[in-house]
């Protein structure tokens, strides 16, 4: 009798479990910092350090084709997966995926930027849509990531600095691919630290980039290489 | 067994409205290919293209709200600026190209003159953007739209939602561009069957087809490709076409083929308008074609012609002028739309 209560009672917890699993959702956010410093910028500029009087005014980008693996296998892909995330509105740095099966996962995939193909696709709507600011007019195609502000290095007007990054055709494209390893947790934060790009160019000679061409590329990987998961 | 035969035909008219909802693009012209555009994302209907047309004609997709599309695109020029070189915009602001007449989009896969654009549902934002043209921005032009009487309305109707979003506004423009169709010329009649060339028509075509038609080809009068066709340098506008977009060398001087069709009234002719008659432009290829590395193949020989030979590619060329197209009233400034929403 005992036994067969416990057996009841392992049963139970067994479909609790997997109720829950079934719920699973994976939250992954998106922190943009300067050095140690998190940066959520406003309506007036984040200042990154005085010395140099150096600004950023905008910082905002998509990833795309978000996907879960394990052993280097795909187990989710996230449907419809573009996100627009910008450093101005904190909700759009927290991005959530409903596996809906159990899963476990060791590892995060995603692109920075928008694929090719959804690059010659005419207008599409939600984070897509042009009115976001993120589509080039002159010439068709997305802007993968902007950054923009000032520093007292740049001898342009109003000493701006602008990165529009994109470009989708070879030898100019600029989608990253990058995979990150996580230990199949429920919550995955990634750091995107601006200063690891900053630093690394000479902001007095490249200052602007707005078409795709080879700066674009570089700089592109550069970006890619400054994102890493935080270990809080 | 009568019952049996109404229940066929009841499912075959099912079917048969279902084929003709599943088409949802335009008709296709018996002499043409099949369009290139992809109707199932953007299906036209009635209510859409109408939508589209009174953003064509609306000069509120401008800062200003003086300039509409059909400011440099107007329906009696097959919808280019007649009698500018150079278009001009916002503040008679003078731009560096002339406006391409628009008509059977559907059949293009890239568009503007060095190929900017990639897809027609994105074309408008170049203009609506360019400094030189309207100077406005897409998100702009939707809180603009919203805030009138008329759109949320006309949106409604078309897209089953009042609440205004840049796709919308880009697809129904497209919906309304897709829609002009020139297939009626004389040319066309010929081709069909229903009509014949006069003798010079006919001698120009047979000297068309072998000069003209490999870039010109038909029925669309263009093969849809960036050609160098030996025009000098304009110093005063250091235009490279292509060059621009793709920044290879192998593209300088290169510019999208236009269609010929309605050229007639179409003028004035090539990328920076600099002809305003077609003798001037058949003199270009027969006696002034510039020598450099990248003309196009096709004229490395040069096409001889004589004065009268040259007359008769005019007298062909003449009939590919449509006048169905050219007058359509569905083509029209949609005054019943923005009459009844003054009165409102």
């Amino acid at each position: 009798m005992k036994n067969s209560r416990t057996i009841c009672l392992l049963i139970f917890i067994g479909f609790c479990q997997v109720a829950l699993l079934h719920a699973q959702t994976i939250r992954l956010s998106f922190i943009p910092k300067y050095g140690d410093k998190a940066m959520l910028l406003s309506d007036s500029a984040f200042k990154a350090n005085d010395s140099t009087d150096l600004e950023i005014a905008e910082l905002k980008f998509y990833v795309s084709n978000m996907q879960l693996l394990k052993n280097g296998e795909v187990v989710f892909t996230e449907g419809n997966s573009f996100h627009l995330l910008d450093a101005k509105q904190a909700q759009t740095l927290q991005l959530s995926m409903d596996t809906k099966q159990p899963i476990t996962f060791d590892e995060l995939k995603f692109d920075l930027g928008i694929d090719s193909s959804s690059n010659v696709s005419g207008a599409m709507g939600g984070d897509l849509d042009p009115t976001k600011g993120m589509y080039w007019t002159w010439q068709s195609g997305y802007i993968n990531f902007k950054l923009e502000g000032r520093s007292k290095h740049c001898e342009t007007r109003n000493k701006e600095y602008q990165f529009h990054l994109g470009g989708y055709q070879s030898p100019n494209s600029c989608l990253q691919t990058l995979r990150f390893q996580v230990d199949n947790p429920n919550r995955i934060a990634l750091i995107l630290n601006v200063k690891a790009i900053l630093d690394k160019l000479d902001l007095a000679k490249t200052n602007h980039i707005m078409s795709p061409c080879t700066e674009a590329v570089m700089l592109s990987q550069m970006v890619a290489n400054a994102f890493k998961v935080s270990k809080n | 067994m009568k019952k049996k035969l109404i229940l066929l035909s009841v499912v075959c008219m099912v079917i048969l409205a279902f084929r003709a909802a599943n088409d949802s693009g335009i008709k296709v012209p018996a002499n043409f290919p099949k369009p290139v555009y992809d109707f199932s994302k953007n299906p036209l209907t009635p209510d859409k293209v109408l939508l589209g047309r009174a953003l064509f004609y609306d000069p509120i997709l401008s800062r200003n709200n003086q300039i509409s599309c059909s400011s440099c695109h107007s329906q009696f020029s097959a919808f280019t600026h007649v009698d500018h070189a150079l278009s001009h915009g916002i503040e008679d602001k003078i731009g560096t190209r002339n406006s391409p007449a628009l008509m059977n989009l559907a059949w293009q896969k890239v568009f503007m003159w060095d190929g900017a654009v990639n897809h027609l549902d994105v074309q408008a934002l170049a203009p609506m953007s360019n400094p030189l043209e309207m100077d406005e921005n897409l998100a702009n032009v939707v809180s603009k739209l919203q805030a009138t009487k008329l759109y949320p309305k006309l949106f409604l109707n078309a897209f089953g939602d009042s609440v205004i979003t840049g796709e919308h506004t880009l697809k129904a423009i497209s919906q309304f561009m897709l829609s002009l169709v020139s297939s009626n010329s004389k040319y066309d009649s010929v081709m069909r069957k229903q009509a014949a060339f006069n003798d010079q028509e006919q001698n120009g075509y047979t000297l068309f087809k072998k000069n003209c038609a490999s870039c010109h080809k038909e029925p669309l009068f263009t093969n849809d490709e960036f050609k160098n066709n030996g025009l000098p340098l304009d110093t005063t506008l250091n235009d490279y076409g292509r060059f621009g977009i793709t920044k290879n060398p192998l593209d300088s001087f290169k510019f999208k083929v236009p269609t010929l069709r309605n050229i007639e009234f179409s003028y004035p002719y090539m990328h920076d308008g600099r002809f305003k008659k077609l003798s001037q432009v058949l003199n270009h290829y027969t006696a002034e074609i510039h020598q450099s590395q990248t003309l196009s193949p096709e004229l490395h020989k040069p096409i001889v012609l004589t004065s009268n030979e040259k007359v008769d590619i005019i007298a062909f060329l003449l009939t590919l002028s449509d006048k169905s197209f050219l007058f359509n009233p569905q083509y029209f400034y949609p005054k019943e739309i923005f009459s009844k929403a003054a009165k409102d």
